[in-house]
Formats: C-alpha cells, sequence, structure tokens
C-alpha cells in the first residue's frame, strides 16, 4: 500500500513536467496550427537556463522559477516573429521542420557553449528531505512540482474560462477564420500565445532541473513522450493536455514497478488504445463539419 | 598532398628494392630509421560532439600533443623521427562511422595508430580494421572486455580500464567491505547486460548476492519508481550501470529517494570525475566506484594535471590521462624499434614493464595485450573536504594491477 | 451604404463571380436568390474579406474596404451570420453574444438581447452549441445586433428552421431595417424573402441577371421558384 502511494507521487511528479508542457503545446496547436516539435528543447533550455542564471547570478530556484519563463516568454515571441509566422500561411509541415530544425540547432549551441556532461543545480534547502504521510516518506520536491504544475494548470484554467482573453484564445482556437469575420484580430494573439506556450515549457525545465540530468540532449525524449501525451488528451484541448499529461506520468510510475522493461512502450500502448477508441483523443473534439 | 605521398610510397619501393645501396630517397630522418612518409602520425578517434566528449573528446588530442612534446624534449637529437603529428576524427559513437574513419586514418591520413575510441561497438570494428590493416590500434575509451578476448589481435592494446576491471573493483570490494545484498539497475543494452553478468560474478565471488536486477530503457530520464523498487528490497547496496546523462538522472532521483538515509549506498560502474564536476559533489557524496587514475594520486599526476590544466581550463579523467601515456608509450617503442613499422613496435610493447605518470608498476600483457596496471577504489568526497576544484575523490583502497584485471588465462584470447 | 462594383472572383483559374455591382441601402433590405454554386458564398466571402483572389470594389459608407483583413471589416461595421450559424462551442451563450467588439452607438445591451430573446437569457451559461437550431440561428443574428453593425449579411437564416422561428426571423429583420440597419439577405426561401425584402438580386453563374423589386418578385414568383429548381 505504500509503495504505491510512492508510486503515485513520482508518477504525478512526473506527470507535472508533462502536463505543463503540453499545456503549452496544445495551446500552441490551437491557435497557431502549428506542431511545435521544438517543444523539448525549449523545456531544456528552461532548465539549461536555471542553472545558468544559479551558476552565474546566484538566482535560486524561487527565482528562477518566476525569471526563466518571462525570458522564455521573450524568446518564444521572438521565435515567432523572425521565424514562424512566415511558415503560417503555407502547409504546416513547413512549420514542423523549421521546429525541428530549429531543435537541432538549439541543441547543438547549448552543447557547444556547456557541454556534454550536464550542468549542475542545487535545490532550496527548504525543498530538500520528506514528509511522513501514513508512514512513508515522501519526497517534499515532488510535492512542490505536483503543487506548482496544479496551480499553473490551475491558473491557467482560470485565464481561459474566466477572462476576454481567453475567451478570444477558445475562440480562435476552434474557428480562426469565424473570430476573425467577427472583428477579432486574431494575428494579434498569435505572437503572444506562442511565447506563452513556450513559457510554459521553460517553466517544466525549471522545475525538472533539481531532479533531472540537465543536458542539451534532456528534450530529445521528452518531446516525444509529449506528442503522446497530446494525442491522448487531444490535439489541441487544454484539459486533455492537463489529464493526460499526468496520466502518462501514472502510466511511466506505475510501468516502471510492475513492468519495468515495458515502462516507456506501455504509454504507447495507451495512446493506440486511446486512439483507436477515440481518434481524437480524450478530450478532443471531433472536427465539426460545416 | 596526394601527390605528396605517391612520391614517397614510391621512394618506399625503390628502397625495398635497392637494399644496401642506402638510396637516400628517404631524406631527412634524424636517426636512420625507416618511417613511412618520414613521419609518424598518431591519429586520435574518438567522439568529438555526443555524450562522451566531456569525459575524453577533443581533450584528448592535447594530451597527445603534450606525449609528443615530452617524447621530443627527452630525446632531443636522439629521436628516431622528426616529424610527429596528431589527428582527429569524431566517430560519433556509431561503429560504421568509427569503421570507415579507421580505414581513412590509416590509409588516406596516413596514421601509425589509432588511439582511444569510446563505446564498446565501436571500439571493436576499429580493431578489425587494426588487424586487417596490420597497424597498431590502443584502446583507452571503451569497456568491452572483447578487445583482449575472442576478439583481440596482434596489433590491438586495451589500455586503461573494462568492465571486468570495474566490477571486480566496485563489486569485490564493496561486498568483501560488508555490502552483502546487493540490487543491480542496468540500462538495458549490451554495455549494461555486460556489467551486470561481470558484476554478479563479482559480487557472487566476495561472497555476497544479487538479489534483484532491473532492467530500465535507454536512454531514459525518469527513474524514480526504479529506485523506490529497489530499495523496497531492503538490499544494503544499490549497483548502478548506467552512464551519462542517464547516470545523473539516476543518482538526482536516488538522493530524492531518502534511501541514503535508510543507509542503502549507490554504487556506480562507470563514473569519470568529468560526471562529478557536473552534478557537483554534494550529488555524488559517498557513492563508491572505481577508478583507473585519478589527477591528485600523488606529486607526479599532480604535476601533469598542472599542466593538462594550463593548456585545457580543465582537470584531466582517466581518459585524457591514458590518451597521453598511451602515446608517450607508443613513441618509446617506435624509439627502441628505430621505425614506425608496425610488427616492430608491437614487438617493443608486448610484455613491456611500463611505470608512468598514468600507469603504475604498468605491464603490456603480451598473451592478450591487455595493459595491467593499479587501479583504485574511490569514494566521493563531501562538499566539507573538498579543498579546491577537482579535489572530488577519496582514494579508499588501491588494488594492485596484478588482482585489478581480467587473469590472462581467463581470456579467450589467442593471437 | 454598402456598395459593390464589377467584382469579380476566382478559385485558380475557375471564374466563380463575374463583374458584381448592387447595393444596399440604409434601412433596406436586399435579398440575393440563386441556386447552389450560383456564387452566392463566394460573394459573402469576398465581401467579409475571408476570399481575395478578386478584382472590382467594396465600399461600406463611403468608405473603400476592398483590401483590408476580415476583422477590420467587422470592426468597420458589416455584421456577418454564417449559415452554419457559426457558433461557438466552446464559448457559452453569453460569451459568444460577448466576443465580437460592439462597433458603434446603436449596439444592442445585452438587456436588450435577452428581452427580444429570452431563450437565450435562460441559457446563458449554456455552451453554445447545445441550444436548438433555431436557437443558435437567434444567438447568432443577436450576436451581430450586439456588436452594431450597420450592415448585415444573412446567409440563410431560414435554412432548416420551422415556419414559427422563420417568421420570428422575419421579425428581427424587420426591427433591423427600421432601426437604419441595411441587410443583405442571402436566400433560397422565396415567400420567406419575399415578406422582408425590398429588392432581390437574381444571381446565376456568377453573374447578376436580374433586379427586382417586391411586386415584380411577387408575380414571377412560380417563374422564380422554378428557376431555384425547388
Amino acid at each position: 500500500m505504500s509503495a504505491v502511494l510512492q508510486y503515485t507521487v513520482q508518477g504525478l511528479a512526473a506527470g507535472s513536467f508533462y502536463a505543463l508542457a503540453a499545456l503549452g503545446l496544445a495551446v500552441i496547436f490551437g491557435v497557431l496550427g502549428v506542431v511545435n516539435f521544438a517543444h523539448g528543447a525549449f523545456y531544456m533550455l528552461g532548465a539549461v537556463a536555471a542553472a545558468v542564471l544559479l551558476d552565474t547570478l546566484g538566482l535560486s530556484l524561487w527565482g528562477a522559477l518566476i525569471v526563466v519563463p518571462l525570458l522564455m516568454l521573450v524568446f518564444g515571441m521572438l521565435v515567432e516573429r523572425l521565424l514562424v509566422q512566415w511558415l503560417l500561411p503555407l502547409d504546416p509541415l513547413y512549420n514542423l521542420l523549421l521546429t525541428f530544425g530549429l531543435t537541432l540547432l538549439l541543441v547543438d549551441l547549448v552543447k557547444r557553449r556547456y557541454g556534454v556532461s550536464g550542468l549542475p543545480y542545487e535545490r532550496p534547502s527548504a525543498l530538500s528531505g520528506r514528509v511522513e504521510v501514513g508512514g512513508v516518506g515522501l519526497p517534499v520536491y515532488q510535492l512542490f512540482v505536483i503543487g506548482v504544475a496544479l496551480l499553473v494548470c490551475l491558473g491557467v484554467w482560470l485565464l481561459m474560462t474566466r477572462t476576454r482573453v481567453g475567451m478570444i484564445v477558445r475562440a480562435a482556437t476552434e474557428r480562426p477564420e469565424l473570430a476573425g469575420a467577427l472583428g477579432i484580430n486574431v494575428g494579434r494573439w498569435v505572437t503572444p500565445v506562442f511565447g506563452f506556450g513556450v513559457a510554459l515549457a521553460g517553466l517544466a525545465g525549471v522545475l525538472a532541473a533539481p531532479f533531472r540530468a540537465i543536458t542539451a540532449e534532456m528534450g530529445s525524449d521528452f518531446i516525444i513522450i509529449l506528442f503522446a501525451v497530446v494525442v491522448i488528451g487531444g490535439l489541441g484541448s487544454i484539459v486533455g493536455a492537463v489529464v493526460g499529461g499526468f496520466l502518462v506520468g501514472l502510466v511511466e510510475a506505475f510501468g516502471q514497478a510492475y513492468a519495468p522493461t515495458f515502462a516507456q512502450v506501455l504509454i504507447f500502448v495507451l495512446m493506440a488504445v486511446v486512439v483507436l477508441a477515440r481518434p481524437a483523443g480524450l478530450f478532443g473534439r471531433e472536427e465539426a463539419t460545416a | 598532398m596526394k601527390k605528396r605521398r605517391t612520391a614517397a610510397t614510391a621512394s618506399m619501393v625503390m628502397a625495398g628494392v635497392l637494399v644496401t645501396a642506402g638510396c637516400g630517397a628517404g631524406g631527412p630522418s634524424a636517426g636512420g630509421g625507416d618511417f613511412t612518409d618520414d613521419k609518424v602520425v598518431l591519429a586520435l578517434l574518438n567522439d568529438a560532439s555526443g555524450v562522451y566528449k566531456d569525459v575524453s573528446g577533443p581533450n584528448s588530442k592535447i594530451a597527445i600533443q603534450m606525449a609528443i612534446d615530452d617524447y621530443q624534449e627527452k630525446y632531443g637529437d636522439d629521436a628516431v623521427v622528426d616529424d610527429i603529428e596528431v589527428i582527429s576524427a569524431d566517430h560519433q559513437n556509431e561503429p560504421d562511422i568509427a569503421n570507415t574513419k579507421a580505414q581513412e586514418l590509416y590509409d588516406r591520413e596516413g596514421a601509425d595508430v589509432i588511439l582511444d575510441v569510446p563505446t564498446s561497438s565501436a571500439a571493436l570494428a576499429v580493431a578489425t580494421q587494426a588487424k586487417n590493416k596490420k597497424k597498431v590500434y590502443i584502446n583507452i575509451g571503451a569497456g568491452t572486455t572483447e578487445l583482449t578476448g575472442a576478439q583481440c589481435n596482434k596489433y590491438t592494446f586495451h589500455y586503461a580500464y573494462d568492465t571486468w576491471m570495474l566490477a571486480n573493483g566496485t563489486g569485490t570490494v564493496v561486498t568483501e567491505e560488508g555490502d552483502k545484498n546487493w540490487q543491480l539497475i542496468y540500462p538495458d543494452y549490451a554495455f549494461g547486460q555486460d556489467m551486470v553478468k561481470s558484476f554478479t560474478g563479482a559480487i557472487e565471488a566476495g561472497g555476497g548476492k544479487v538479489a534483484g536486477t532491473i532492467a530500465t530503457p535507454f536512454p531514459n530520464d525518469n527513474f524514480a519508481t526504479y529506485i523506490t523498487k529497489a530499495g523496497a528490497a531492503k538490499p544494503q547496496v544499490i549497483g548502478t550501470m548506467h552512464a551519462g546523462g542517464d547516470l545523473i538522472n539516476l543518482v538526482k532521483q536516488y538522493n530524492e529517494s531518502g534511501l541514503k538515509d535508510q543507509g542503502i549506498d549507490l554504487a556506480v560502474g562507470l563514473m569519470f570525475i568529468s560526471d562529478i564536476h557536473s552534478l557537483g559533489v554534494e550529488a555524488f557524496e559517498g557513492t563508491i566506484f572505481t577508478d583507473a587514475w585519478y589527477w591528485n594520486l600523488d606529486e607526479k599526476s599532480r604535476e601533469w594535471a598542472d599542466r593538462f590544466m594550463e593548456e585545457t581550463g580543465d582537470r584531466p579523467t582517466y581518459a585524457h590521462a591514458g590518451n597521453y601515456s598511451a602515446a608517450l608509450q607508443y613513441l618509446e617503442a617506435v624509439q627502441a624499434a628505430g621505425t614506425d613499422d608496425a610488427d616492430k613496435v608491437v614487438e617493443e610493447l608486448e610484455g613491456k614493464k611500463i611505470d608512468d605518470m598514468f600507469l603504475r608498476n604498468g605491464e603490456i600483457r603480451a598473451e592478450d595485450h591487455q595493459v595491467i596496471h593499479d587501479v583504485y577504489l574511490a569514494r566521493v568526497k563531501g562538499p566539507a573536504d573538498v579543498k579546491e576544484d577537482w579535489d572530488y575523490e577519496e582514494i579508499i583502497k588501491t588494488i594492485p594491477a596484478e588482482e585489478a584485471f581480467r587473469p590472462a588465462s581467463e581470456s579467450g584470447c589467442s593471437m | 451604404m454598402l456598395e459593390i462594383e464589377n467584382l469579380s472572383a476566382w478559385y485558380g483559374e475557375a471564374q466563380a463571380l463575374r463583374e458584381a455591382t448592387l447595393s444596399v441601402g440604409a434601412g433596406e433590405v436586399v435579398t440575393l436568390v440563386g441556386r447552389n454554386g450560383a456564387g452566392k458564398t463566394t460573394l459573402v466571402r469576398c465581401l467579409m474579406g475571408l476570399h481575395r483572389h478578386l478584382t472590382g470594389s467594396v465600399w461600406l459608407d463611403g468608405r473603400d474596404i476592398t483590401s483590408l483583413p476580415a476583422h477590420r471589416r467587422a470592426r468597420a461595421g458589416l455584421g456577418w451570420v454564417q449559415d452554419d450559424r457559426g457558433i461557438f462551442a466552446n464559448l457559452s451563450v453569453e460569451e459568444n453574444l460577448l466576443l465580437p467588439p460592439r462597433v458603434s452607438e446603436s449596439a444592442w445591451t445585452l438587456e436588450q438581447v435577452y428581452d427580444a430573446f429570452p431563450a437565450l437569457g435562460i441559457r446563458r451559461r449554456a455552451g453554445g452549441t447545445t441550444l436548438s437550431g433555431g436557437e443558435q440561428q437567434m444567438l447568432a443574428v443577436a450576436r451581430v445586433l450586439r456588436t452594431g453593425a450597420r450592415v448585415l449579411l444573412l446567409d440563410e437564416p431560414s435554412e432548416g428552421l420551422a415556419p414559427v422561428i422563420v417568421a420570428q426571423i422575419g421579425e428581427i429583420v424587420r426591427t433591423a431595417k427600421q432601426s437604419g440597419i441595411g441587410v443583405l439577405l442571402i436566400e433560397q426561401n422565396v415567400r420567406f424573402a419575399a415578406t422582408v425584402a425590398d429588392r432581390h438580386y437574381l444571381l446565376a453563374q456568377g453573374r447578376l441577371v436580374e433586379s427586382l423589386d417586391n411586386d415584380e418578385f411577387v408575380e414571377r414568383q412560380d417563374e422564380l421558384l422554378e428557376h431555384l429548381g425547388i
């Protein structure tokens, strides 16, 4: 029983990274129709930025949780303005290729600058250690990660459902042309939304820094799992991204516990089952036929 | 370039035909020896951009250049060859690329010896080329025992470490010191499986037992539940066979798990000082592993490490030191043979006893070309004990050369 | 108010609209009648700036809007009600109403909308597409009225609706007309068109073939019905 509790916390902690990053991926896909392959690289940049800021400026995790997503927001907006926007009128495949190329570029630049063995990262002592829950020692940091992820997801949910910005993004996600014809300047929201999605990936990276190896390659496998998450949750669905993220984290943890060699395979089995049963994903909407 | 080489080859053929005449087409070689191209070319073939870049990579080229400088300083005008060059190539840890690059280096670039070659599958591919081309190959970076086992050959030497030596050091010694009950976590591919086999043998020989093994996907970044599961079996020590980024992930998550506080130790199969440097001593504190060499062993190693640091800004790993030592000993053998002819150089190397900055009580075993030397069981220091950058290891035991490596009788090598 | 001059449009090589010229005045209801594929949808998409492969010009309140993007046309006072009603599933009824920005002083308030369409007020929190077809049509019309659009483009508003609802829509159109709003009504329902419109254009094969006032239109109803194949 205690083991199950531990696995659950571990699964939710891993799922937190997936949920946050997938949320960003879903928002970008929804509004721009871009499958952002560089999302894994942005996650990596978030972690690397946290490590570099700690090393050079002594900025702790607390500061990094604020500063790094802001930096990534600006970086994401620049990427959209300078690169992504030019390919938006073309087939979505072009932006997939662009972001794939961008990934290779970013990974190599980080390798060149910071080497391949990874960067050190120390978490604040307040987040070390464990708390006893029903006789089981649960790592404080994992609980912290889950807490932050849930808060951010809740925040994004409120932003999307309770504000005019959220309303516009939802409308633009569903039918961009119609939203435009109703007087919404959809183009104006494209850049900040892309930046926002990138910032979420960066935030996931910061949270991963104390917990994962910070290397140029850390996003390469992450992005593959992330694609599985959004397919399971439903492409472009915000709730789906969050639920899918935590679900995949749990499948991974219980897979590791009960079928160690197949832990990663199980994720893709889950994906296949979902796609067969509900092609649009758990929370995806079937394409409305006019 | 090409024209020059053709001319040189032609002159070699002529020299061979007109044996006695001393027909001076070869020209300038100082000792009057017999050299292809009138020079010696040392080729470094390793990972210049991927996961093993920091372990060895481009800095090993600097180490080899240091060996050339030392050789030239030592022999001065008495050196049998004046023109010594180091070249390098990136094999990206791919066996097929390593294979092609080795051919290129031997045939087109005129390499007399290939050094380093991490990644076992790539290392074995190059051994085959060395055998076919009859050229010297000294492996430093790879761990496979096959190089001196079933796939050994006359021109291939294995210089620094192998999986048997790691398992013997860490597995046997940790078991003998009281951690008898093991759980092993390993990446599910050739190196990991090889390591588990070696470790199981060593642990059982030391009177311990491996209560369970857990195979993980490779590569992987989430080990939390694997670790919890291994810990749930209440072992005295968990042994991990992961390397590089996976190792760092695993260590971070082991620290998170609280197993350390429960007295469950972590032993690492393969680790380089560059791993500790990148992650910081806090993360690795107390971890036990086997090291082929440590820069701060004594005055001799430290002196060399200072020179290396001046050149590169980093302290050397044992792969850097091993490349230096191998290059130097190769040049010593060339000096003794008076030629870069592979057969004659191999003859000089075989059975040679060496004591240098890297090899302590070293010997190039003639039977299987395993280079044996003292190796060390190390424990990672706590932050409080670190007195300077890179001061990370406490040597808790020196394992004498004759015990550190697999006995030649068990190697299965026949040349 | 809305003037279209020599509007031609193409899909690739195929010409879908040939030099159409028409106008809608303030407080005037004008219908565009034609069978499927005659070019009605193309005309609307050109007006909204969603189809750009065209020649000719579009004027609104004396201002050339031919090269404006869609959202600026909406802000200039064009209110579009799509033939599929264009209700957002991810938005509640009220959010659907509040989404488009107000563009003039004559914009309806939410209270006015709920007074006129009590069903929408009752279900204001429900998801937009959970409404019945008739209610969705009401919502779509109310949405553009709330912006204060000066010219409405109604694309097949009566399609698939019960007669009582159609009558209700006719009522709204008349109300809009009285407040000085110009209406371009795309219709196949000739009987409905005759009850609300002042003038009619007949569109065939991308060309405006005839322009009739309502009396002529009523007189020739049977002939027109036959033409439309209904």
